[in-house]
């Protein structure tokens, strides 16, 4: 296969041969290239690379010493590409006036040798800033919720709700302004809550991308933060039937959970195949160092199912996932008034704290999503591929007060949202150098409530147009791409007066980008990207109203506002495919003018429970800028330096004040030694590593920032990991353990909504099994 | 031919799939809510020891704590040199008829404890009623004026389901009422 396509890459750059130095080229023209290809660190030659001179199409191999010539060569400027496999490719231009004698050396391409650890590899896709979890990384996050696993990733964070609630934190932006894709498929829930973790099973994902930064050419200009994506793996494309059983374990809270897949592909109909996954996890309340997080257990079970039909021409896919959990939250969390947040955050600790258990007790949260997906394709000729998607999602959440059920039965807060999308795209081969995509979508939306009141109901239409193209030459890359997207908003609210108002709207937004990637040679990659994107203000920040228990808050929303518009560029250097150091460093910044944001007026509402401070949904201006950095420093082989670290800053731009919930200044260093082949083969891939997590206090809040207590202090944390594969007869078997928090160290994040109430779950180990089948072979 | 048509098939499919779950299209208005745990109304109602007259004050929010509507809220005008018997009455009047919050707290006494303070001179409130484990609760009260003044009277009801211990402490459990009254002793 890669032969196959270092062949096709050569036989492309023979067609793009570019005008040679003709002045020179008729003077002499007997001149002999020669010399030796070697591995770059070992010195050793390299048998049968190939080397091309581009500018005429000559190509030849080294001998079995590594040596190469070419006679008869002109006078003249060249470029020479070399390939071999299990190298990076290296291509060298120089002016050639006598004979001459050039040695060559190739670097081993570390993406191959370790195919597994893609993570942190150079990006050839797109120039905006990105970073996927998958292979080790991945696995070593199995048994965490979505919002939790993201984390690893630097310029990533997580708005909590106690320890089992858990939402990802883009650059400093999160709910409606990250948008989430789950196989390709924007989720549509009540994502404008901060309490509401994304309704997504972690263990069907094979890989989870984050796209940084204003992103909504694509999915929909809404996406001001980013994009995470979240995908299984794709399906077998050889015919048989496999499995894979995942058992995954945890102190602390006593989690357990299991997973379960089957996937096929028939013999007899190669273009059908199909997958169904399951998985449930079931865990009691956590713990922190010193006292029980009472009624933090949670539990979750999940089944997908997928079948497809799949032709070189045409093909369709149908998918579906169930979703349901049941998560407790910390029962001394739920207070009356801002007189009880006052005595929970003197009190140090919980008022309840109580024994271990697995019982989830008021209040507690039970949500259900369903996602029906199908999916077309055609192919269009030699012109390009049509695809169509057409989902439809059912979320309900229903929130369950902490005393005295309804009469009923009822939850005192029942939500459920409808959605209905469909995106055509149609993807064009390359014309050129430009390769591309156009396309329509649509999302059509029902939101209703039963209850209690905390967002009206609703109906939102949105159809959006988008194009997208490329353009590629040589060592330099060119994307633009522009979307608009209409947006009609019904609403349906009940007055105190009981009658039923109905105001509409309209929303006109527009998103767009420009974004280039430059291949310095020298193992350098520059890259750098504008984007703009809008996105309308959702029917809660619309039409809230009413007293928000997490915060001890009347708030107000504004059925005056505004769309907000992110202005955001970032810029990228990438250092990658060196023997010792590796690394990518990113600064951005984002401008988001009419920033729809939570004001603290100073007043307060009179209330029978007390006087609650009043905050409304305003608009203003705001910047957030900062710094993401991985690096990987190998001080051998096997032994390395990983660091990941972040830095946001954000303000109000018109008055220089700061914004809340901002994620702290935080660095992750750990080293990992790879063990390797170990037990005569009976162990492959054996690593360990250990790690210690830095997170500064966050200094940037104020009494207007926060209102009742400022940020909790900075925090050392130290974790480790160890994974291999065991060989038995012919079965393998990948375990791991992954243990947080080792020193058991009491502290408080930030980005905690509990952190009034509690600290930190303490010492946590995760210990995983994986079980890959190959149930039958044909 | 018959080829030819499967890619068709497969996106017709797509779109009978599209219909048939759009076909639940409702146009449902919002029901009016339903708080299971509202409280509207506190009623203050003193009844003077020998002659004198009966006062009452009354602080009610009528569409509770999530609706936005301003509360009415009553001045207590007590008499000086009065000693009063005090029954404090708890309703949720967005029901039809009104629920009899009192009742309840009165029967879930063990989990319930209702404070008084004030910042009227001369004013003393004290509890008079207990619950089952001869602990106070509060609803019934002796409410003692001296001399003249103006000041401010506060009830705070607080639900401690398991934390109501031998001490009685308002800054335990959650806050089920916290109002105050403009009071005035002339």
């Amino acid at each position: 296969m890669l032969l196959i396509t270092g062949q096709l890459a050569t036989a492309q750059d023979m067609s793009e041969t570019s005008a040679t130095d003709l002045a020179d080229a008729e003077q002499d023209c007997g001149l002999t290239l020669s010399g030796k290809v070697m591995d770059h660190d070992t010195r050793q030659p390299l048998v049968g690379a190939t080397i091309l001179i581009v500018e005429q199409n000559k190509a030849t191999m080294t001998d079995e010493y590594g040596n190469y010539h070419f006679h008869h060569l002109c006078r003249g400027n060249y470029t020479l590409k070399i390939t071999y496999i299990g190298y990076e490719e290296e291509r060298i231009s120089f002016r050639m006036s006598t004979s001459t004698v050039r040695n060559l050396t190739l670097h081993t391409d570390a993406r191959m040798l370790h195919s597994v650890e893609i993570t942190g590899s150079r990006m050839t896709e797109q120039p905006q800033a990105s970073e996927t979890l998958s292979g080790r990384e991945l696995a070593e996050t199995r048994g965490l919720s979505l919002g939790e696993s993201l984390k690893r990733l630097s310029g990533v964070s997580s708005i909590q709700t106690g320890p089992n609630v858990s939402k990802p934190v883009i650059h400093g932006l999160f709910g409606s302004r990250v948008l989430i894709l789950n196989n390709g498929v924007r989720h549509e829930a009540q994502q404008w809550g901060d309490e509401h973790a994304p309704e997504i099973d972690p263990l069907n994902a094979d890989e989870m991308k984050v796209v940084k930064g204003a992103a909504g050419v694509r999915y929909g200009s809404d996406a001001i933060g980013g994009i995470v994506l979240v995908n299984p793996r794709p399906l077998p494309d050889s015919t048989g039937l496999n499995g894979e059983v995942n058992l995954i374990g945890s102190t602390n809270n006593r989690m357990g959970a299991a997973s379960a897949m089957l996937e096929g592909k028939l013999a007899k109909l190669p273009p059908l195949s199909w997958r169904v996954h399951t998985s449930a996890k079931k865990a009691g309340s956590a713990s922190t160092p010193d006292y029980v997080l009472k009624n933090t257990g949670f539990e979750e079970q999940n089944l997908s199912a997928t079948l497809a039909y799949r032709q070189p021409r045409f093909g369709s896919e149908v998918y579906y996932s169930y979703f349901h959990s049941k998560l407790g939250v910390l029962s001394s969390a739920h207070i009356g008034s801002p007189a009880d947040l006052f005595n929970a955050i003197q009190r140090k600790q919980p008022e309840e704290t109580g024994d271990f258990s697995y019982a989830i007790e008021r209040p507690y949260q039970d949500v259900t999503h369903h996602l029906l997906k199908t999916k077309a394709y055609y192919q269009t000729g030699d012109l390009g591929q049509l695809q169509l998607t057409y989902a439809y999602q059912q979320n309900i959440r229903d929130e369950y007060d902490k005393h005295r059920p309804r009469a009923d039965g009822q939850a005192e807060l029942h939500l459920d949202l409808a959605t209905h999308s469909t995106d055509l795209a149609w993807e064009h081969k390359p014309v050129g150098n430009f390769s591309g995509s156009i396309g329509v979508g649509t999302l059509w939306q029902n939101n209703t409530y039963k209850n209690r009141y905390f967002i009206p109901f609703f109906r939102n239409f949105t159809s959006g147009v988008f194009w997208t193209e490329k353009w590629r030459k040589g060592n330099l890359q060119l994307e633009a791409g522009a979307r608009y997207d209409h947006k009609d908003l019904q609403i349906r609210k009940r007055e105190n007066d009981s009658t039923v108002i109905r105001p509409e709207y309209a929303f006109h937004n527009l998103s767009g980008s420009f974004g280039a990637m430059y291949d310095l040679g020298y193992h350098l990659t520059l890259s750098g990207n504008l984007s703009y994107a809008s996105r309308a203000p959702h029917a809660n920040e619309l039409f809230a109203e009413g007293v928000h228990h997490g915060t001890a808050t009347y708030e107000q929303g504004d059925p005056n506002l505004k769309s907000e518009h992110a202005t955001n560029a970032v810029a990228t250097v990438n250092y990658h495919s060196n023997r010792r150091l590796n690394g990518e460093v990113s600064v951005y910044r984002n401008f988001i003018q009419d920033y729809i944001y939570l004001q603290p007026t100073g007043e307060v509402i009179q209330t029978i429970r007390g006087a609650f401070p009043l905050a409304n949904y305003q608009q203003t201006d705001a910047t957030f800028w900062g710094v993401d950095l991985s690096l990987q420093y190998n001080f051998t082989d096997r032994f390395m330096l990983e660091s990941k670290g972040s830095l946001v800053r954000a303000e109000n731009s018109r008055d220089g004040s700061y914004l809340p919930f901002i994620p702290a200044d935080r660095i992750d260093n750990s080293l990992r030694y790879q063990l390797g082949t170990m037990g005569s083969g009976r162990l492959t891939g054996t690593y360990v590593s250990l790690g210690a997590l830095t997170v500064a206090k966050q200094h940037r809040a104020d009494a207007q920032s926060e209102p009742f207590i400022l940020p909790p202090d900075g925090y050392f944390l130290v974790h480790a990991e160890a994974g291999t594969t065991v060989k038995i007869g012919t079965q393998l078997l990948e375990v791991g353990i992954t243990g947080n928090n080792l020193l058991n160290t009491t502290y408080r994040d930030y980005q905690n909504r509990l952190r009034y109430y509690a600290d930190e779950v303490g010492r946590l180990l995760m210990f995983r099994v994986k079980i890959p089948l190959a149930l039958l072979k044909n | 031919m018959k080829k030819l048509f499967r890619p068709y098939l497969a996106i017709l499919l797509m779109g009978a799939m599209a219909a048939t779950t759009t076909a639940c299209d409702d146009d449902d208005e919002p029901a009016a809510e339903s708080e299971q745990e509202m409280i509207t109304t506190v009623t203050l109602s003193l009844v003077p020891s020998g002659k004198g007259q009966s006062v009452t004050a009354t602080w009610k929010d009528a569409d509770g704590i999530t609706g936005s509507q301003q509360p009415t809220i009553d001045v207590l005008n007590l008499a000086p040199n009065t000693t009063y018997t005090g029954t404090l009455t708890i309703l949720d009047e967005s029901k039809t008829p009104a629920a009899n919050i009192s009742q309840e707290v009165e029967a879930e006494g063990d989990e319930h404890e209702l404070f008084y303070t004030t910042t009227v001179p001369g004013v003393t409130i004290a509890t008079t009623d207990v619950d089952k484990n001869n602990r106070p609760l509060g609803l019934k009260t002796t409410v003692t004026t001296t001399a003249t003044g103006t000041g401010e009277v506060r009830i705070l009801l607080k639900h401690q389901p398991g934390q109501k211990g031998a001490t009685s402490d308002p800054n335990k459990g959650e806050t089920d009422i916290d109002v105050k009254f403009n009071t005035v002793v002339q």
